[in-house]
């Protein structure tokens, strides 16, 4: 049993905002009060109590990332290190940091849970096994369905039910928490060298299926099943100078289903053409603002070092043509693809300045914190330990106008940024970074302070140099046990995972085995990913 | 290796048996030493989009010799030895519509018209492969060999759809390079001594280290460096304590100081294994075997280590220099 006291409480989804008071936690839950001899108290006076963070969208786990660990490993030569101790093991972090590596950076950051945002289902041992081995933060993930071919196939064929069936099937053979759609079509399209840039044409190969039909019938389909999290959508023409249009128009096709709009920074480009390429973040927000069934998190980059890494094998293909640096290219078969392309944002680059400010005009100009989240969809924006640098750069608006000042000029015309002068507070900081990602995930016992949530909280000096701040909580618990004290990582606990059983017929089975044999390379029988291969599963049942 | 120079275009094997009309083997026979894998993935298959099956699919085998597999090939390419890299090179410039210096492809052993015709074929497919095996990869030239393949197929993709993949066997290598990526950062060539992971091929790969006899006792798990490795390599593990953990007497298990038999993995032992293409299979043992399991031994290794004080760099005495 364990009583915080002293410190500045802010837990948002319980409207507490800043008060000193006690955080009381017994069996790894938050509780009214605590009583007795074995009472530990941590003096928590001149530091802010949060929730623990939550990441809504983030690469670290499963087939995408190994691969591009395998193809950068002059990343992980300049990249912290991670010395073995009796209770920790050795590691290196980067912008693709090893598993365990991966754990301690997260908690580094007062972060307790994460969502690995791109798992197919063919793959989706490989990433339950590397998440196993990722300690201190519990886990979810979301199944690549958006270009699984035998789902396409009885799209076309007008089979929403059976579609249906086959979804929740493959969401429970996965082990996978929620839906996730990466370029709906395009991908499946990709695998004849082409893409789906346009909602309303057919995807290369079918008559009826188009990116509009699969997005809303995908969306549709999340919420028939009344999944936790919605769909978690990243759209058609990630990138892509002019993309704005396409962005809303998907908006508009979900026609009032719940979607989780993926690192929206991507998606908010006006313009022809790189030279043209400008902010449409204003236009984005408003938009956006008016659309209660929409979260998003923000996709934010920052300059320096980074690897992308997408399903979105088209995209990276033209990446690696602008770039001319090395190209990772994983097709899977049915269901998805997979590149990886390394990449450098440069501060003295137009379009990357612009991508930088628009990341930060998303999150200042989407008015409801509950609705955009803090990501850099790591590791593609930036990698998730360098989120201070973002909050220190939303909570102070000076600091904003120092880093714009060295933009190059012929950014300043295409963006907003300069205009805004938003600062956030604390508590919008615990929203975009805890409690909103937490009720976007549908995880109820995440993300606040309230008796009963799961006693996952981090405790930061209350700094004026926010990115100091955030960059190392004094205190972290997972579950209740102090596992960071005094900014070291003392203790190391496993983390859950946190999985979805839908309700489907179990018929779809038979449809299904046929279709196997011809199509896969895996028996139907191997397919499923067994329950005893995840440590601490915890299962919602829905639908 | 060859990846971390320019990436890798690839994809799973259901991809080429769904949709590939066009394949290449290049340096492997894999007749012999992959026997499923026309029947099961790149020939044979009635693909989604191949319904003809074999058919609807053009092989072209690329060699030094007439292996085995050449009887399956539409067209064999017989390379002078050592030669790949040449040809890669040559087929990379035919590709960008270079000029090409015909002498100097004849060095080869292949004519510029038949270079010229294999271009047109890769950029006329619809989906084509590129497997490659150990005659290219182990030969003169190595991963730069790989690399240039590689970067063969990502370029012909301004063209068309084209993939290859290394043709990767004994056992279960690419779940241990999986496995060590995750953990460590690095596929292969990791040294721990200082705590942390370091990675230096041509250093620390397990070669090398033993030719120079830098380590003091080896642990050998699922492999046989003893019918494989050079002589001074395998002297070193015969002067030095090795380990073996096998179902079965090896060459290494004969020169070891102790040999633990280990049941059969697959056949008795569960476990995953990752296939060439980096798909996890799942294992499910058939039989009982009275010997435990690879990972059993481990853990019970590892309880023992576990019980000795912990080499931290803070309990790290000096050694003073002679």
């Amino acid at each position: 049993m364990l009583r915080i006291t002293g410190g500045k409480v802010y837990d948002p989804a319980n409207d507490v905002n800043g008060e000193v008071r006690d955080v009381c936690i017994s069996d790894g839950r938050i509780v009214d009060e605590v009583a007795g001899a074995d009472v530990r108290t941590i003096d928590a006076a001149g530091m802010v109590v949060f929730p623990g963070g939550v990441d809504v969208h983030t690469h670290v786990a499963g087939g995408a990332i190994n691969f591009a660990r395998a193809m950068t490993p002059e990343n992980h030569r300049d990249a912290a290190k991670f010395i073995h101790s009796p209770e920790l093991r050795a590691g290196v972090g980067g912008a693709t940091p090893s598993t365990f590596a991966t754990g301690y950076l997260y908690a580094g950051l007062g972060y307790t849970t994460v969502n690995e945002a791109a798992v197919p289902v063919l793959s989706a041992r490989h990433t339950h096994e590397e998440l196993r081995d990722t300690p201190l933060v519990d886990k979810s993930c979301c199944v690549l369905m958006a270009n699984n071919e035998l789902l396409l196939d009885l799209l076309e064929e007008g089979e929403t039910e059976r579609a249906r069936h086959l979804l929740a099937w493959h969401l429970w053979a996965a082990k996978g928490y929620g839906v996730k759609a990466v370029n709906p079509g395009g991908v499946t399209a990709w695998k004849w060298g082409k893409n789906a840039k346009i909602l309303s044409e057919p995807v290369p190969g079918y008559s009826k299926v188009t990116p509009a039909k699969i997005i809303s019938s995908l969306a549709a389909m999340v919420d028939e099943l009344k999944l936790p999290h919605p769909l978690h959508l990243h759209c058609n023409n990630l990138g892509a100078p002019g993309n704005i249009d396409t962005t809303i128009e998907t908006m508009k096709v979900l026609d009032g289903h719940r979607a989780h709009m993926a690192h929206l920074q991507f998606h908010s480009y006006g313009g022809d053409d790189w030279d043209t390429l400008r902010s449409e973040s204003v236009r984005l927000a408003e938009f956006f603002n008016e659309q209660p069934n929409l979260t998003a998190d923000a996709g934010a980059i920052l300059f320096g070092d980074s690897v992308t890494i997408t399903a979105d094998g088209p995209w990276q293909h033209l990446l690696y043509q602008l770039t001319g640096r090395k190209w990772g290219n994983l097709d899977v078969e049915n269901e998805t693809g997979c590149g990886v392309v390394p990449y450098t944002y440069k501060g003295t680059n137009m379009v990357n300045a612009v991508q930088w400010a628009v990341g930060l005009e998303l999150l200042l100009l989407i008015d409801d914190p509950w609705r955009i989240y803090l990501t850099t969809d790591h590791p593609n924006g930036a990698c998730f330990w360098r989120y201070p640098e973002i909050i220190h750069l939303l909570m102070n608006a000076d600091f904003r106008r120092e880093c714009i000042d060295k933009l190059p000029e012929k950014a300043l015309k295409r963006i907003y940024l300069p205009g805004i002068d938003r600062e956030y507070t604390l508590s919008e900081i615990a929203i975009i970074i805890s409690a909103g990602p937490a009720r976007a995930l549908g995880m109820p016992q995440k993300g606040h302070l309230g008796v009963g949530a799961d006693a996952d909280v981090a405790l930061y000096n209350d700094d004026p140099d926010r990115e100091r701040m955030f960059g190392h909580p004094r205190y972290l618990l997972k579950g209740g046990e102090v596992v960071v004290e005094e900014g070291d990582i003392r203790k190391m606990v496993d983390g859950r995972e946190y999985i979805v059983r839908p309700s489907f017929d179990k018929n779809i089975e038979e449809y299904l085995r046929p279709l196997f044999e011809q199509y896969y390379t895996m028996s139907f029988d191997n397919y499923p990913v067994e329950m005893e291969r995840l440590e601490g599963a915890d299962i919602r049942e829905c639908g | 290796m060859a990846a971390q120079l320019g990436g890798k275009v690839t994809c799973t094997l259901g991809e080429v048996k769904n949709r590939a009309d066009f394949i290449i083997y290049w340096g492997g026979n894999p007749a012999d030493c992959h026997p499923l894998h026309f029947s099961r993935y790149t020939l044979t298959p009635k693909g989604k989009h191949v319904p003809e099956g074999r058919k609807g699919r053009t092989m072209v085998l690329v060699d030094v010799r007439e292996t085995p597999s050449a009887k399956h090939a539409d067209i064999l390419l017989q390379v002078k030895p050592g030669k790949d890299f040449e040809v890669v090179t040559t087929l990379r410039a035919l590709v960008k519509n270079q000029p090409v210096d015909a002498a100097r492809v004849a060095e080869t052993g292949l004519t510029l018209e038949q270079l010229q015709d294999l271009v047109d074929r890769m950029k006329n497919a619809r989906f084509g492969v590129l497997f490659f095996g150990m005659g290219l990869s182990m030969t003169r030239g190595k991963h730069m060999n790989s690399a240039a393949v590689l970067a063969l197929v990502a370029e012909l993709n301004a063209y068309t759809k084209f993939v290859s993949m290394p043709m990767r066997g004994h056992g279960n290598v690419t779940g241990a390079d999986v496995v060590m990526r995750w953990t460590t950062g690095f596929p292969f060539g990791v040294n721990l001594s200082r705590g942390y992971p370091r990675f230096n091929p041509g250093e620390f790969s397990t070669i090398d280290v033993l030719v120079r006899g830098d380590n003091d006792a080896t642990l050998v798990l699922g492999a046989d460096p003893g019918a494989t490795m050079p002589q001074p390599a395998i002297d070193h593990l015969s002067r030095t304590p090795t380990i073996v953990l096998d179902p079965k007497v090896t060459h290494t298990s004969r020169l070891a100081r102790i040999h633990i038999t280990t049941a059969t993995t697959g056949i008795s032992a569960p476990g995953t294994v990752y296939r060439m293409d980096e798909i996890p299979l799942p294992l499910k043992p058939i039989l009982e075997s009275p010997y435990p399991t690879d990972e059993e031994v481990i853990h019970r290794i590892l309880e023992k280590v576990k019980e000795k004080p912990a080499w931290t760099p803070a309990s790290f005495k000096e050694v003073p220099c002679a």
